[in-house]
């Protein structure tokens, strides 16, 4: 039973980062109705730019490189956005999604050839600290990973409820040509949008560097499943389901792996998913009026 | 001349690969489930010929069928949700299919020695070419059989009334459903055909390469799949090889003289060819 506690709280603090990613494909499928398959891609970019500011200066601490990654995934988000969104037409919905898997592989194989596919090593935060209760610990890192998460999904909500670019965020989303009429220049909030999600990817990448320790090339491909699957569950679009299906998937995938091992894990993710497709196709939080 | 028969047979393998994910796109699904299609051949192929010693063809036509029935099976849930929804709930089964592989032990002892799926270490010594004297030029010319009658297939759809249901649910779901078509029939049935296509590419790959394991059937796969026809356009068949030809042969192959600079080429590319051609280098004027 404690095991299971465990396991479950530390999934569920790390599932934080799921919450983070999954908010980032939510947002961009809110307001243009395309996924953008490079964002788990350009976040661990991010986190790779912030390991720059360790280069510049030796010995910085953790808090800068973090700083620096979030700085990186706002700029490498302007740029997907440039690359893969801009130009091509919105009528061509296959064609933002191959642009955005090139530009995955693209960040991919950046990042391998310029750390020789080594994974670098993350500076920690907090990683000696350990919270008891009795048998019940709670990790200090992990601990910091939700936190942080915690206070930019706070920034985000406010920015998207209480701001002019949120107001108009959710106007482009519902209704893209009414505001479009009402003067909101939709090329600006769609780019903006890119920006937003990929400062929050930026800090994503970092906290799981800090989390796990290391960064690699490696986590691209199943963080941006693990992405996906959140914003299913949580349902397409909506910012608060990703927060709870990315808490609630964490959780799921560490009871699993402490039952059946880590190889077998993510099967049991792919199959609650399936579960959710068949039986609440629309997620957590689906919207009333049905859109695709 | 071996490596150009050997290119040949790697551009056959993709090209079914690619054809597999032409016909569900042609009903406007997105699926990135034909890397698991192709998986399943692969192994149904690869433990026919092996376990129980049967001839390459008819294990070919088991791994069609196998193909065939998983893609069926996965149409009817997956279909049920449209657009977007579907590339993320056919990437996940996917990667449901590389997992399980992942995860799949199935000795046996043949002749004294272990053969078959061992789990993460994959499936070894597919070795029917070699052991019936084979050399590349005939398997190449076997390989191409496969894809000239896949293509031929195709061909033919798009030219039968078959075609113009699939296109027209492609293009308008609603119209197509208001003259009387039943869009889960078309859609099934397409993923079906491709499920077919892509268990006979993947008995194929398991049979070229001789050893296959999880990762070989992974989601770059089954990107590459949808990149074949997306890159070519859905104008006709010709599109996809000529994308195929055009990644394997000149990306991969001939860029090779660029050493590790031609992976960052690779992405680049497609993003730079997705700017200036949306519907593909075969494109016509059609909302893809």
């Amino acid at each position: 039973m404690l095991d299971f506690l465990q396991a479950v709280s530390d999934g569920v603090l790390f599932g934080a980062t799921y919450a983070l990613i999954g908010i980032g494909f939510t947002l961009v499928f809110g307001v243009m109705h395309k996924i953008n398959m490079a964002y788990a891609a350009a976040s661990v970019g991010g986190a790779y730019c912030g390991l720059l500011v360790l280069k510049v200066m030796a010995g910085a601490p953790a808090w800068l490189v973090f700083l620096g990654a979030f700085a990186a995934g706002g700029v490498l988000g302007w740029m997907v956005y440039l690359t893969c969104f801009h130009f091509i037409p919105l009528s061509s919905p296959l064609a933002t999604l191959m642009s955005t898997v090139g530009m995955l592989l693209l960040i991919d194989e950046v990042i391998v050839h310029v750390t020789n596919g080594m994974p670098q090593n993350y500076p920690l935060m907090f990683d000696d600290v350990m919270l008891r209760a009795g048998e019940f610990t709670l990790r200090g890192d992990l601990l910091l990973v939700f936190g942080v998460s915690v206070l930019v999904m706070i920034g985000l909500l406010l920015l998207l409820y209480h701001t002019r670019l949120g107001l108009a965020t959710r106007a482009v989303s519902q209704q893209p040509v009414a505001a479009q009429l009402c003067g909101i220049r939709l090329v600006r909030v769609n780019a903006l949008t890119f920006v937003v999600t990929g400062l929050l990817g930026g800090i994503a990448g970092a906290l799981i560097g800090a989390s796990v320790g290391m960064l690699s090339p490696l986590l691209t491909l199943p963080l941006t499943v693990k992405g996906l699957i959140v914003t299913v569950i949580g349902g397409l679009g909506s910012v608060p389901g990703a927060i709870v299906a990315g808490l609630l998937v964490g959780g799921f995938e560490n009871v699993l792996q402490l039952y059946r091992g880590v190889t077998e894990r993510d099967l049991y993710v792919m199959l609650l998913l399936f579960v959710f497709l068949v039986f609440r196709p629309g997620g957590i939080f689906a919207p009333k009026s049905g859109r695709d | 001349m071996d490596f150009y028969f050997s290119l040949a047979q790697l551009i056959g393998v993709h090209t079914l690969l690619g054809l597999s994910a032409y016909i569900v796109l042609l009903t406007g699904q997105v699926s990135l489930a034909q890397a698991g299609f192709f998986a399943v051949g692969a192994y149904t192929a690869g433990m026919l010929t092996v376990l129980a010693g049967w001839h390459l063809v008819p294990a070919l036509g088991a791994s069609a069928l196998s193909g065939a029935a998983v893609a069926c099976a996965v149409g009817f849930p997956a279909l049920r949700v449209k657009g977007l929804m579907l590339v993320i709930a056919t990437l996940a089964f996917g990667e449901g299919v590389r997992l399980f592989f992942f995860n799949f032990d199935y000795q046996v002892a043949v002749d004294g020695i272990r053969l078959g799926p061992l789990g993460g270490e994959g499936f070894r010594q597919i070795r029917f070419f070699p052991e019936n004297g084979w050399g590349t030029g005939e398997v190449m010319l076997f390989m191409w059989v496969f894809v000239i009658a896949a293509m031929a297939l195709l061909w033919w759809f798009d030219r039968s009334r078959y075609g113009s249901v699939l296109r027209a649910v492609g293009e308008d779901e609603l119209a197509a459903q208001s003259v009387g078509i039943n869009l889960t029939a078309v859609k099934v049935s397409a993923m079906t055909v491709g499920g077919a296509i892509a268990g006979v590419g993947g008995g194929l790959y398991a049979h070229y390469t001789t050893h296959i394991e999880h990762s070989s059937f992974n989601i770059l796969v089954a990107t590459f799949a949808i990149a074949y026809p997306i890159l070519g356009g859905l104008r006709n068949v010709f599109g996809t090889l000529l994308a195929v030809i055009f990644v394997q042969g000149f990306l991969v192959e001939g860029l090779r003289f660029m050493g590790d600079w031609r992976n960052l080429l690779f992405g680049a590319l497609i993003v730079l060819a997705m700017n200036l051609r949306p519907s593909g280098f075969l494109g016509g004027r059609r909302r893809a």
